[in-house]
């Protein structure tokens, strides 16, 4: 549905993209994650085409969106990364007028807006002034005001930054929900727990480009990185451990404990408890330490995804 | 699309401060600077104001009577033929002259009042009114300085006492002597324009409106209010204009950007709202001054109008064109000030244009100002019809300003406002 080709981007001399591709299928819900300064916004503003790139293209539907802007902003709603919403405008008139610029039918919108304000749980606050609301409400109504005119397209870049827990737990269920009715959506994040949780698939980008794209699973398997699981063993002889040892290469002993590194745990775990009780050991505690997002971008970058 | 202008104009209106900057604000000056204008100006003390003076005594004295008036530190005297001077003043190069008649000379000798004139054009009075009171204590001394101060006495006597007893009539002129010492001390003693033996004399220059106003409005009341307008309403345009910055500092210029509309479309709904604004505020200023100090608008509404829209056009412009080409608010800020009161100070919005030296009065052209206090000036005060060519050629340098301003902006926001992810 979305193709974007070896987009290009220099602002000042300085490389923000170096040659980004992906492509989005219709009804994915894609995530770019990657730490500040990686190249997300500009990403996600080329696709927008409020921002030209030096070369490549992305093209929406087989269309080039440089010909028909128009056609392919009315089919993609956008959710920036600042809250752009005017204060002194209550959340209805600030969604009144965003829908407005959409070309939604005057009472279509209001109803629109009315289920939206329930959506996000600000009916009841809807004539108060925006510049009165807490962060998370602020971001509630940034998000909604993307969607009012039902886009088949949502591109949402950091849409959960600085809010509290209740906000953002509400925005996921709506984000949860949206992708269930099947729209498509590309989500900028450096939260790994955002991208674990929703994303189809995912790309992993810094510094200007993708160097990691699939699923969770394909990401964890294709990064052979081995997961840690340490045992603690009630009493453990120095035979004892040299036959486990042997029979896992790379674990390690210290004392009572046994750290494995294994690439499957759930394949593994079982064997090592039967070759304990074989060779009569008593297991204490099983403490498992799973690859996620954050080891992934760590084994790839050598950084730390938050700074 | 109003979309956008709707929704600026109902930010506008939430904004208290803004509202009150833009309306409160202009209306404090004005009345401020309409009780100072319309005390007839003092304390314009540095300029000259410019006098022809045509002599047609043609005597010694008449002659010694122009030297005391070269001196005067507050007028530029300018010595011509009685016709020339009619003649410039009826242009408008100058705004009054004084005329020494015939019989000067004798009236000195004889004590009887003195055949001065001044010749004015009373679109000036502001002016004329200033070299009145420098001229007046100076012709009350004239007598003394260069005539027959006993001769003057006794005849300003017989005159003042025409009505009285004989006795009393007798009892002055026993104490003339005495009388002439003290008050020729008191006059050398005292040389401000409040001179009580002056005023005793009570010798007059005779006023006479060469070209008549055709009504008496005050002319200070229109430089106030156009002055004060034409100024602030330069500083609520870039406020407006500012908006345009605010929003990309924000973040909604962005999500504007997203919508599916030609960006152009931002900027125009900013010109459109700027001027919509401008002429709520402008009309506020005019109807205010009207109502409260009673300047008469009723029959000039057309060219009011005219004037109004055309410099809402140049200063909404103006604002639009500032915003579009800088950096941030702060820049704008800064810049605009200085511009702003630059312009208005040369343009005449703080200081009457006529109270300008000639290079002033030519440096005047390049603001804004200029040209909008001119048209509100000729609709006004001159009464010229809206088709008058010379309304007109100010009319269309304001709508020229605007038009220049508008497509500069329109440039510098592709170039600068949309560059930006
Ligand atoms: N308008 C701009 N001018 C100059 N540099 C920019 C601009 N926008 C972004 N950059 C730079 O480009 C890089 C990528 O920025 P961005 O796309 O905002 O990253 P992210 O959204 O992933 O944090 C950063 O190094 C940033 O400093
Ligand atoms: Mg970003």
């Amino acid at each position: 549905m979305i193709e974007i080709k070896n987009l290009r981007k220099t602002y000042d001399g300085h490389e923000a993209l170096k040659g980004i591709s992906f492509n989005i299928r219709e009804g994915e819900f894609y995530g770019l994650l990657g730490p500040n300064g990686a190249g997300k916004t500009t990403t996600i503003s080329i696709m927008s085409s409020i921002l030209e790139p030096d070369s490549g293209e992305v093209l929406i539907n087989g269309k080039n969106i440089t010909g028909d802007i128009t056609e392919a902003k009315q089919l993609t709603g956008v959710v920036p990364q600042e809250i752009a919403l005017y204060g002194d405008f209550s959340a209805f008139e600030n969604l009144s007028f965003w829908g407005s610029l959409y070309n939604v039918p005057n009472r279509e919108l209001k109803q629109r807006i009315e289920n939206m304000l329930n959506l996000f749980g600000l009916y009841d606050r809807r004539h108060d002034k925006v510049k009165a609301y807490s962060g998370g409400m602020k971001r509630r109504i940034n998000i909604a005001a993307a969607l009012l005119h039902q886009p088949k397209i949502v591109f949402m870049d950091e849409p959960t930054v600085g809010i509290d827990p209740q906000s953002r737990n509400l925005i996921y269920e709506v984000i949860e929900q949206l992708h269930q009715e099947g729209m498509t959506i590309v989500y900028t994040t450096h939260y790994m727990e955002e991208a674990e949780r929703f994303c189809d698939r995912i790309g992993i980008i810094d510094n200007g480009q993708i160097i990691e794209e699939g699923t969770l699973q394909e990401l964890k398997s294709r990064s052979n990185l081995k997961e840690v699981i340490e045992v603690t063993y009630d009493k453990l002889e120095d035979t004892q451990a040299g036959e486990i040892i042997s029979r896992w290469p790379g674990s390690s002993r210290k004392e009572n404990k046994i750290s494995f590194l294994l690439t499957d745990i759930q394949k593994e775990l079982p064997g090592i408890v039967i070759k304990s009780s074989e060779i009569g050991v008593t297991i204490n505690n099983i403490e498992i330490q799973r690859t996620n997002l954050e080891t992934i971008f760590l084994n790839l970058t050598g950084k730390q995804l938050r700074d | 699309m109003l979309k956008l202008p709707i929704k600026d104009l109902k930010l506008f209106f939430k904004d208290r401060p803004s509202v009150l900057v833009t309306f409160a604000v202009p209306i404090a000056l004005i009345t401020l600077f309409a009780f100072a204008f319309g005390g007839a100006g003092q304390g314009n003390k540095e300029n000259k104001i410019s006098m022809q003076i045509a002599d047609l005594d043609n005597t010694d004295l008449s002659a010694k009577a122009i030297a005391v008036f070269d001196t005067l530190k507050n007028i530029r005297t300018n010595h011509v033929s009685y016709e020339a001077a009619v003649e410039a003043i009826k242009k408008g190069k100058e705004n009054s002259v004084l005329i020494i008649h015939k019989g000067f000379a004798d009236s000195l000798e004889t004590g009887s009042e003195l055949p001065l004139e001044l010749q004015y054009d009373e679109a000036r009075e502001i002016e004329v009114g200033l070299l009145q009171q420098s001229l007046i204590p100076t012709v009350f001394r004239l007598p003394f300085s260069l005539g027959n101060p006993k001769a003057v006495m006794a005849g300003r006597f017989e005159k003042l006492t025409e009505n009285s007893s004989p006795e009393v009539k007798e009892n002055i002129l026993h104490q003339s002597d005495n009388l002439f010492e003290s008050l020729s001390q008191g006059i050398a003693e005292n040389s401000g324009t409040t001179d009580p033996a002056g005023a005793f004399l009570g010798n007059e220059i005779k006023m006479t409106k060469l070209v008549a106003a055709k009504k008496d409005s005050s002319l200070g009341l229109i430089q106030a209010v156009s002055g004060t307008a034409v100024m602030m309403l330069l500083f609520s345009v870039v406020g407006i204009g500012m908006g345009l910055l605010e929003e990309k500092q924000e973040g909604t210029l962005k999500r504007l950007l997203y919508a599916p509309m030609n960006p152009m479309k931002i900027l125009f709904g900013k010109m459109i709202s700027a001027n919509i604004i401008s002429i709520f505020q402008l009309a506020v200023m005019f109807l205010f001054a009207a109502l409260v100090f009673g300047l008469e608008l009723k029959n000039h509404s057309t060219g009011l109008l005219i004037t109004i829209i055309a410099t809402a056009f140049a200063c909404s412009a103006f604002g639009v064109f500032l915003a579009s080409f800088a950096k941030s608010r702060q820049q704008v800020q800064g810049l605009s000030t200085l511009i702003i009161l630059v312009m208005s100070a040369i343009g005449g919005s703080m200081i009457p244009i006529f109270f300008m030296p000639a290079f002033m009065q030519k440096l005047a052209v390049i603001s804004v100002n200029y040209w909008s206090i001119q048209g509100f000036y000729d609709v006004l005060w001159r009464e010229l019809p809206v088709f008058s060519t010379t309304f007109l050629s100010r009319i269309l340098v304001l709508v020229l300003i605007g038009v220049v301003l508008n497509f500069l902006a329109v440039i510098m926001f592709k170039k600068n406002i949309l560059k930006m992810n």
